[in-house]
């Protein structure tokens, strides 16, 4: 499985803070980010970031593995 | 000793901070700090608390890589940087910020540096608690 968190504004639109996809064998951010924003399109229309394993990510195309965490993100605003 | 990187709920003392980063070393002829606090006012609106969420894991490995970093790029001695997540009432404390270096400008420079990066590269976000109603707020350039 891969496991999808949200935060803040993107977690509200999405209406929970976690959800699971299933993994399969040539797996990109970029089918991720297709399927969950098909799901939940007024989330992904403030999603600017992605971040893989705690680490930003700008090439969607990125191999996923088997037990990723991934993390789709508004603009930040701390500070 | 705390840690000179922290997300935290509860406040921080930015004398207890400044003490911290001057017990590492005796070179130091600058500190530069910069506490960022909640406003009552934004956007036209009375703000009574401000709630802050963050992706705590990805967030304290950005600010101890910001901190590594303007350290480096500004030969100082020592950099701590603590941001509350949770629940900040209007007036309180959110963030903090300090430089030290062996002269000012490269503190005061540093300072500013890191607080304008922490807002970019940090993974926390901000809602604006209001008499009207909650809104997430959008960052400003």
């Amino acid at each position: 499985m891969i496991k999808v968190l949200f935060f803040g504004p993107v977690a509200e639109r999405v209406g929970t803070s976690e959800a699971q996809v299933t993994f399969k064998a040539g797996m990109r951010l970029q089918d991720v980010r297709d399927q969950l924003q098909a799901k939940y399109p007024a989330a992904f229309e403030i999603v600017c970031f992605a971040a893989v394993n705690g680490e930003h990510v700008r090439d969607m195309s990125l191999p996923l593995k088997e037990g990723s965490e991934l993390v789709f993100m508004s603009k930040f605003s701390g500070g | 000793m705390k840690e000179a990187v922290r997300l935290q709920q509860e406040d921080f003392s930015q004398d207890e901070e400044i003490a911290a980063l001057r017990a590492g070393s005796k070179r130091m002829g600058g500190i530069a700090t910069f506490i960022g606090c909640a406003r009552d006012f934004s956007e036209g609106r009375e703000v009574t608390q401000i709630s802050f969420d963050a992706y705590g894991s990805m967030a304290l490995a950005e600010m101890n890589k910001l901190r590594e970093d303007a350290i480096a790029k500004f030969a100082l001695l020592d950099a701590r940087i603590v941001h509350r997540v949770g629940a900040v009432r209007a007036g309180e404390q959110i963030v903090f910020i300090a430089a030290g270096a062996e002269h000012r400008a490269p503190a005061l420079q540093a300072c500013q540096w890191m607080i304008d990066e922490l807002k970019q590269r940090v993974p926390i976000w901000k809602k604006e608690l209001t008499p009207e109603g909650e809104a997430w707020v959008t960052p400003h350039p």
